[in-house]
C-alpha cells in the first residue's frame, strides 16, 4: 500500500467524515435556534427566508472553488484531510501554503512522491495548529469583547451611526488591497515596470465589476428584486468565464 | 420587556453553547493528527511541528486577533462563533453575512442582525459542507472535469471574481474615499511586488486608511450639522 493509499483509506474518511459531521449538526442547532428567536422576536420570516436563500445561493460558487483547494491537495495529501480542512475553519487562500511550509520544515515538498506518515502527521498537524486562533479567542472573549462593545456603543450615542461606516470602509480598504495587488503584479511582477505580470486578474475584476453594474442596475432602475439575491455570485461567473476565454 | 428578556435569555445559551462547540471542535481538531497518526502508525513529529509554527504560524496568530477584533462586531455572537469554527472568512463567510444583513436591512449591533447573521453564516457553512460533501463523494467522475485545463482559469480567478463585484458594490458608496487607498495600494505593490505574497496582511494597513479617512470625514460632517 503506497502512503497516498493509506491517506485516502476508509479509516481516515471515517475519523474526517466524523468531525464534519458534528460540525454540521452544529450550524443545524445554531440555524434552528436563530429562526427561533426570529420568530419570538416578531421578524418577518419572509425577510429571513431571504436571507437564507440569499446566503445559500451566495455560497455555492466560492464553495465550488473551495472544493478545488480540496482536489488541489488531495494529490500529495489524499482526499479526507483536506476534506476535513476546508469544511472547518480551512481556508483556501492559505490552507496550501501551511501545507507547504510544514513540508519545507520536514525537507520535503508536496507533490513530489516524497511523502511519509509521519510527514503527513506533521504537517496535518501544523495546519490545524495554525488556524486555530480565531476559534480560541472567540471562546475566551466572544462574550465579554461584545459587551464591552454594546456598552461603549450605549455611552456615546454620536459614534453609532459610524459602525456601519467604519465596515464599509474596512471593505473598501479590503478590495483596495486585493485589486492593488493584481495592479502591482501586472506592472511589476515580472521586474519593476516591465508591465509584463499576469493581467488576467484584472480583467475578472472589471468584468465582475461590470457584470455587478449591470445586476445593480436592473434590480434598483429596473424594480427586478430578486435578481439581489444572485448579483454577486452571477458576478462572480462572468468574470471566471472571462477568464476562461482569456484562457491562462 | 419581555422581548428584551427572552433576547437577553437567547443570548446567554448563545455564549454557552458557542464556547461549548469552540472548544470541542479545537479539541477534535487538534486531536485528529494523532488519531489519524496511531491509525498510520507514525506520530507528528512535534520539533517539526515547532519549527513551522514559528516560521509561518506567528504570522496568522496575529492575523487572527485582528480578524477576531474586526469581524466579532460585524458577525454578532452566534454568527461569529460559527464563523470561526467554519472558517473562509474574507472570501466567503463575511461578504455572505454582509449581503443577507443589506438585503433585510439589519443594522449593526441589533437583535435583528444576531439573527439574520446567524442564519446566513450557517446557511454559508452549510453549503459549502455539503458541496464538498458531494464533491467528494463525486471526486473520481467529477475529477476530470473540475481539472480539465480549459476550466482552470475560472477557478483560480475565484478571488478576482469575488473582488470585482465587492468593488462595485462598495465603491459606488464612496467613490472618492475609495480611491486613496485604491492608488495606495496600487503604489505599494507596484514598488514591493514581492508584498503580493502577504496579500491578506495588507488588509489591514488598507482598511486602518480606509477606516481612519471615513472617520475624519463623518467627524466632519457630523461636527457640520451640529454648527447648523
Amino acid at each position: 500500500m503506497t502512503v497516498l493509499e493509506q491517506l485516502n483509506s476508509g479509516s481516515l474518511y471515517l475519523i474526517c467524515g466524523a468531525i464534519v459531521a458534528f460540525i454540521a449538526a452544529v450550524c443545524v442547532i445554531f440555524m434552528v435556534r436563530a429562526w427561533r428567536a426570529g420568530k419570538a422576536l416578531g421578524m418577518d420570516t419572509v425577510r429571513m427566508k431571504r436571507a437564507i436563500t440569499s446566503s445559500a445561493t451566495f455560497s455555492v460558487l466560492p464553495s465550488v472553488g473551495i472544493l478545488l483547494g480540496v482536489l488541489a491537495l488531495s494529490g500529495s495529501l489524499g482526499v479526507p484531510w483536506p476534506w476535513l480542512r476546508l469544511s472547518v475553519i480551512g481556508a483556501l487562500h492559505y490552507e496550501t501554503q501551511v501545507a507547504d511550509a510544514a513540508a519545507e520544515q520536514l525537507g520535503i515538498s508536496l507533490g513530489s512522491g516524497q511523502m511519509t506518515t509521519q510527514a503527513f502527521a506533521t504537517i496535518a498537524l501544523l495546519m490545524s495548529l495554525c488556524i486555530v486562533w480565531g476559534m480560541v479567542l472567540s471562546a475566551l472573549f466572544n462574550r465579554r469583547y461584545l459587551a464591552k462593545l454594546q456598552r461603549g456603543g450605549g455611552k456615546e450615542k454620536k459614534a453609532g451611526g459610524f459602525g456601519d461606516r467604519a465596515m464599509a470602509a474596512m471593505f473598501i480598504g479590503m478590495v483596495s488591497a486585493y485589486i492593488g495587488s493584481y495592479v502591482g503584479a501586472f506592472i511589476s511582477g515580472q521586474g519593476a515596470f516591465s508591465f509584463a505580470g499576469d493581467w488576467t486578474p484584472l480583467i475578472v475584476v472589471l468584468v465582475s465589476a461590470l457584470a455587478m453594474a449591470l445586476f445593480t442596475y436592473l434590480a434598483e432602475k429596473k424594480g427586478i428584486a430578486w435578481l439581489d439575491n444572485f448579483s454577486i455570485a452571477g458576478s462572480m461567473l462572468c468574470g471566471m468565464v472571462a477568464a476562461v476565454l482569456i484562457g491562462r | 420587556m419581555d422581548r428584551e428578556q427572552y433576547y437577553n435569555g437567547y443570548m446567554k445559551k448563545t455564549h454557552f453553547l458557542g464556547r461549548l462547540v469552540s472548544v470541542i471542535s479545537l479539541a477534535l481538531l487538534l486531536g485528529a493528527p494523532f488519531v489519524i497518526g496511531m491509525v498510520l502508525g507514525a506520530l507528528p513529529d512535534l520539533g517539526a511541528v515547532a519549527r513551522g509554527f514559528i516560521s509561518v504560524g506567528l504570522v496568522w496568530t496575529v492575523s487572527s486577533v485582528v480578524e477576531f477584533l474586526v469581524y466579532t462586531p460585524m458577525l454578532g455572537a452566534g454568527g461569529s462563533y460559527l464563523a470561526f469554527i467554519t472558517g473562509n472568512l474574507i472570501n466567503m463567510k463575511i461578504p455572505c453575512a454582509m449581503n443577507a444583513k443589506e438585503l433585510v436591512g439589519a443594522k449593526s449591533g441589533t437583535p435583528e442582525n444576531e439573527v439574520i447573521s446567524t442564519l446566513s453564516i450557517a446557511t454559508s457553512s452549510l453549503v459549502t459542507i455539503l458541496v464538498l460533501f458531494l464533491g467528494v463523494l463525486l471526486l473520481i467522475p467529477l475529477q476530470p472535469v473540475l481539472q480539465s485545463p480549459v476550466l482552470q482559469p475560472a477557478f483560480a480567478n475565484v478571488v478576482p471574481a469575488l473582488f470585482g463585484a465587492m468593488a462595485y458594490k462598495y465603491y459606488r458608496k464612496d467613490p472618492v474615499l475609495a480611491m486613496i487607498p485604491l492608488a495606495a495600494m496600487v503604489a505599494l505593490f507596484t514598488l514591493v511586488p514581492s508584498l503580493t505574497s502577504s496579500t491578506s496582511f495588507m488588509i489591514i494597513p488598507s482598511g486602518a486608511l480606509a477606516i481612519g479617512l471615513s472617520y475624519l470625514k463623518y467627524r466632519r460632517e457630523t461636527r457640520g450639522g451640529a454648527e447648523k
